[in-house]
C-alpha cells in the first residue's frame, strides 16, 4: 500500500476486483498480498495493522465503489476463477465468515470440473459493463468562446501574452545556462569465435522429396531408435537411398528436431552398427532369393532364347556380332507372329515381360520353294539332376496357365520301385522345376484342377491318391488317401478331374476327381477333410465272344482270380460328361455311364493286350482312338463294335496316344523306341513323322501343346523333350 | 560398395561393382525423376561381348555378366 503526505491511500487497485459478497478478504495471507502489491512485507504488515479499521473500511468502501457494477458469472470463466483465487488470499481482511466464503469459493472450484455434460450444456455467458476506467486523461487545450471558462482562460492568455513582451530586458527573467555532464566514454573490445562459413551445393530432384514425405508418413516409429548420431558420419559411402536423403537434409535444414530426421539418422546409425552381420542378413534375405529367381530367370531366357522364340512361333533372335551362322536350323519360312503375351502366372508375380519386342530380327533365311518333309525338331528337354533315373510316366499342362507343365515320375519296370516325383515345370526355366513334390511312391496319374487351378492331384503307384497345392513350394500334401478306408489296392493309373453337369441338384458344373486302378474300380474322390471316395463302377470281367460257351454261365467257365479286371484307363466323352470310356487290362474297351453303375452299355473288343490309353477325339466325337500292348492303335467308332481302323507300325508297346487339339486327323504315339505322328488325312498306313529315340531310352508319353505347335515327350530316362512340329499340313475343318 | 560374395577375382569385382553402382544411382533417379512413385528394378546392358544384368535393391546390388552362348 502506498500513502502520499497526508496519509491518503493511494494505492494502486486492481482494475478488477471480485464480488464482495464472494470474496471476504482473510488476514492470513497478508503475505502472498503483499508480493501480489509489490511492497515488502514487514512494511506492509506494519502499515497495514496500523490502517486496519480505516483501510479496512476505506477498501471495504473503494471495493463495493470500483466494481458496483461488475458481476461476473462465476461458474463459466476458468480465467476469472485463476485470478479469483490471486485475490482471495491476499484480499484479506479480518472477518469471521472468512472461512466460510473460502470454502464456498472452492467449493464452487470443485463444482467447477467441467463433466461432459457441462460441455453440452447451454451456456449463458453475461455481458456486462464495467465502470469506465480512466486510464490516462489528457484534458484538451483548445477550450470553446462560448463556454464558462471562456471569459477566464482569456484572461490568462492575455497575462500570458504580457508576460512574453515584458520578459526581455526585464529584471524578473535572467538566463542562465547549465552545463551538463557528459559521462566519460570507454572502448572494449570483445573477442568471439570465428563464425565457420561453408558453402553446400545440393540438388534436389522431385523424387527426393516426394521419399520425405511419404517416408514420415509411413514408418514413423519403426525405425527410430534412442542414439541420435551426428549427421556429419558420412565417412562410408554406401548404396542407400537414405544416405543420400541425409546428407540432403543435413545440409538444407539447420534444426533436427523434424521426425524424418531422427529417423533417418537412427537410419544412418543402424547401417553403420550393422555393418559386419549386413551381408549375411543380404544373403538370406527375401528380397534377395527374389532377385536371384528373376536373374535366373532373365539368363535362362537369354540361354534359351532362340529355342523359346521358336516354341511361340517368334521370328529368333540372333545377335549379329556374335555369330554367323544365323538361324541354322531354320530350314523354311515362319511366319512371324507378333503376340505379347502378358504372362501372369497364378502363383508367383512377374515383373517382366516375356519377349520383348526384338530390335535385331534374325535375317529370315528364305530358302527356294521346296517341299520339305513334315519333321520333329528338338528345342529342348526338361531335364534335371533330380529327374534322371526315373521314368516319365504322365505329363499334364496346368488348365490356367498353358506354359506350366507338371511330370509325375516314377519307375518303369514293376519291379524296381523307388521313390516317385512330381515335379512342376515352368517354360521360362528349362533347369529346374518350379516345384518339386516328393513321394513316397513312384507316380503313375497327374492330373490339374481346372475350378482350383493350383491343386495338382497326385495318383501313386501303391493306389494312394494325394492332392498338392502347386502355390506353396511346401512338400507335403494337402491331403492323402492313405487314411482312406476306400482306397484303391492297386496303381493308379489314370487321374482325372472332370467337370460334370449336375442338372439335377442345380449346382450347375462341379468338379470331380475320379481315378481307375488295377483293382478294378472307378472310384470318385470327394474333397473334405479327409479324402475318401466313392466307387462309381467296378469293372467286372468280361469273357471274350470266343469262350462264351452256351448255356453256361459265364463266371463258372474259368477259375477267376478276381472278379474285376483292372483298369488301365479312361476317358470321358468330351460333350456328354456322363459317358465315359474305360480301358482294362484285359483288352476290352467298356463304355460307361455315370447313372448306372453296375451294367456296362457297351463294350469294345478288339484288343488282345491291355489297353493303355483311350482318347476320344475332340473334334468329331464320335470317334476314340485306343493303344494298347499289342503294338497296335485302333480307331473306333461309338457305335460299332468292331474296330474302324488298325494302325500298327512297329513292334512295340504303345504306350500313349494323344490327339492333336489343332486337327481333327493329327494324333501322336509313343511306342517304346520311337514317337510316331500320325496324320489320318494323309496316310493311315503309315506315320508321317517317326522320331527315333536314344537306344536305351524308351518314350513312355506324349502330349500336345494346346497353344503351339509342339509336342512333348517323356522318355524313361526322366526326360522331357520338347519337339516342335513342322511342317505338317494345315489342319482341315472337321470331317 | 563393398563386394559381399562373388565368383570373379576381387579386381574385376571393386571395379563391376563401383562403376555399375553410380550408374544405378543415375538410371534410378532417372525413372524415378519422371515419375516419384516408379522404382528402377532391373537394368540391362548389352554389349558386344557380354551381358551385364544387374538387379538393385535397397541394400544390394546383384549383378550377373553373362557370356552370350549363341
Amino acid at each position: 500500500q502506498v500513502f502520499d503526505e497526508e496519509g491518503k491511500d493511494v494505492t494502486p487497485h486492481p482494475l478488477f476486483h471480485s464480488d464482495p459478497n464472494t470474496v471476504v478478504p482473510r488476514q492470513g495471507k497478508l503475505l502472498a498480498s503483499s508480493a501480489y502489491f509489490g511492497a515488502t512485507g514487514s512494511v506492509f504488515l506494519s502499515s497495514f495493522s496500523m490502517h486496519q479499521p480505516s483501510g479496512a473500511n476505506a477498501s471495504l468502501g473503494s471495493f463495493s465503489r470500483t466494481y458496483g457494477s461488475s458481476s461476473t458469472s462465476i461458474s463459466n470463466a476458468s480465467t476469472t476463477e485463476s485470478i479469483l483465487d490471486e485475490i482471495v488470499e491476499p484480499g484479506s481482511r479480518g472477518d469471521t465468515t472468512v472461512s466460510l466464503s473460502d470454502v464456498q469459493v472452492r467449493q464452487e472450484e470443485i463444482k467447477e470440473e467441467l463433466t461432459k455434460a457441462d460441455l453440452d450444456r447451454r451456456v449463458d455467458l453475461y455481458l456486462t459493463e464495467t465502470e469506465t476506467v480512466w486510464i490516462l486523461d489528457m484534458p484538451s487545450v483548445v477550450v470553446s468562446v462560448e463556454s464558462e471558462d471562456a471569459g477566464r482562460v482569456l484572461e490568462r492568455n492575455r497575462i500570458y501574452v504580457d508576460i512574453c513582451t515584458n520578459r526581455p530586458g526585464n529584471d524578473r527573467f535572467v538566463e542562465k545556462m547549465m552545463q551538463t555532464i557528459n559521462g566519460a566514454a570507454k572502448n572494449k573490445e570483445v573477442q568471439c569465435d570465428k563464425i565457420i562459413m561453408e558453402d553446400k551445393g545440393m540438388m534436389v530432384t522431385s523424387w527426393d522429396l516426394y521419399d520425405l514425405f511419404h517416408i514420415s508418413e509411413i514408418e514413423p516409429t519403426s525405425k527410430a531408435e534412442g542414439s541420435r548420431t551426428t549427421t556429419g558420419k558420412s565417412s562410408k559411402s554406401h548404396t542407400t537411398k537414405e544416405h543420400d536423403r541425409t546428407m540432403s537434409v543435413s545440409s538444407d535444414r539447420g534444426s533436427p528436431t523434424s521426425s524424418t530426421m531422427i529417423l533417418e539418422s537412427a537410419v544412418l546409425a543402424r547401417i553403420h552398427e550393422e555393418e559386419e552381420c549386413h551381408s549375411e542378413a543380404v544373403l538370406t534375405s527375401e528380397n534377395f532369393q527374389q532377385d536371384l529367381f528373376f536373374m535366373e530367370r532373365i539368363l535362362m531366357e537369354n540361354i534359351f532364347q532362340p529355342k523359346l522364340a521358336a516354341y511361340r512361333q517368334f521370328p529368333v533372335l540372333t545377335d549379329p556380332d556374335v555369330t554367323s551362322d544365323t538361324s541354322g536350323t531354320v530350314t523354311a519360312m515362319k511366319e512371324a507372329k507378333q503376340e505379347k503375351h502378358d504372362k501372369e502366372k497364378k502363383d508367383k508375380e512377374e515383373q517382366k515381360e516375356a519377349f520383348i519386342d526384338p530390335s535385331i530380327l534374325s535375317g529370315l533365311n528364305k530358302t527356294p520353294e521346296e517341299i520339305v518333309p513334315p519333321r520333329l525338331e528338338r528345342l529342348w528337354s526338361y531335364v534335371c539332376d533330380l529327374t534322371n533315373g526315373h521314368s516319365v510316366s504322365s505329363m499334364v499342362w496346368s488348365k490356367v496357365n498353358p506354359d506350366l507343365l507338371a511330370v509325375g515320375y516314377g519307375a518303369f519296370d514293376f519291379k524296381e520301385q523307388k521313390k516317385g516325383l512330381a515335379c512342376c515345370w515352368s517354360l521360362k526355366n528349362p533347369m529346374w522345376p518350379e516345384r518339386i513334390f516328393q513321394c513316397e511312391h513312384g507316380v503313375t496319374a497327374l492330373d490339374f484342377s481346372m475350378a482350383s487351378p493350383n491343386l495338382l492331384a497326385v495318383g501313386m503307384y501303391n493306389g494312394s491318391v494325394a492332392i498338392y497345392d502347386v502355390r506353396s513350394c511346401n512338400d507335403a500334401a494337402l491331403l492323402d488317401s492313405s487314411e482312406s478306408s476306400n482306397k484303391h489296392t492297386g496303381p493308379v493309373w489314370q487321374l482325372r478331374w472332370v467337370e460334370q453337369d449336375r442338372g439335377a441338384t442345380g449346382d450347375g458344373k462341379k468338379e470331380r476327381l475320379i481315378c481307375i486302378s488295377a483293382d478294378g474300380r472307378i472310384t470318385e474322390w470327394l474333397i473334405q477333410k479327409r479324402l475318401d471316395c466313392t466307387d462309381l463302377i467296378k469293372i467286372k470281367r468280361t469273357e471274350s465272344e470266343k469262350k462264351k460257351l452256351p448255356g453256361e454261365k459265364e463266371r463258372k467257365s474259368e477259375a477267376l482270380i478276381s472278379q474285376q479286371a483292372a483298369g488301365m484307363c479312361f476317358d470321358f466323352h468330351p460333350k456328354d460328361t456322363n459317358f465315359y470310356l474305360a480301358g482294362t487290362e484285359e483288352g476290352h474297351i467298356h463304355q460307361c455311364s455315370c447313372s448306372c453303375n453296375e451294367q456296362f452299355l457297351k463294350t469294345y473288343r478288339g484288343h488282345k493286350g491291355p489297353v493303355y490309353k483311350v482318347a476320344w477325339n475332340p473334334f468329331s466325337t464320335d470317334m476314340f482312338l485306343s493303344c494298347s500292348a499289342d503294338w497296335s492303335i485302333i480307331l473306333w467308332h461309338q457305335d460299332s463294335q468292331t474296330p474302324i481302323l488298325t494302325f500298327s507300325s512297329a513292334t512295340a508297346f504303345v504306350h500313349d496316344i494323344m490327339w492333336s487339339p489343332k486337327s481333327a486327323f493329327i494324333f501322336a504315339a509313343a511306342n517304346e523306341s520311337r514317337v510316331e505322328i500320325w496324320d489320318l488325312s494323309v496316310s493311315t498306313l503309315n506315320p508321317v513323322i517317326s522320331l527315333f529315340a536314344n537306344p536305351r531310352v524308351k518314350f513312355t508319353s506324349v502330349l500336345f501343346a494346346k497353344n503351339t505347335d509342339c509336342l512333348l515327350v517323356g522318355d524313361s530316362k526322366g526326360e522331357v523333350s520338347v519337339f516342335e512340329l513342322q511342317n505338317l499340313a494345315a489342319p482341315n475343318s472337321n470331317k | 560398395g563393398i563386394p559381399i560374395r562373388t565368383t570373379l577375382d576381387n579386381s574385376t569385382t571393386v571395379q563391376y561393382a563401383g562403376l555399375l553402382h553410380q550408374l544405378i544411382m543415375k538410371a534410378r533417379s532417372t525413372v524415378r525423376d519422371i515419375d516419384p512413385q516408379n522404382d528402377l528394378t532391373f537394368l540391362r546392358i548389352r554389349s558386344k561381348k557380354h551381358e551385364i544384368m544387374v538387379a538393385p535393391d535397397k541394400e544390394y546390388l546383384l549383378i550377373v555378366i553373362q557370356n552370350p552362348c549363341e
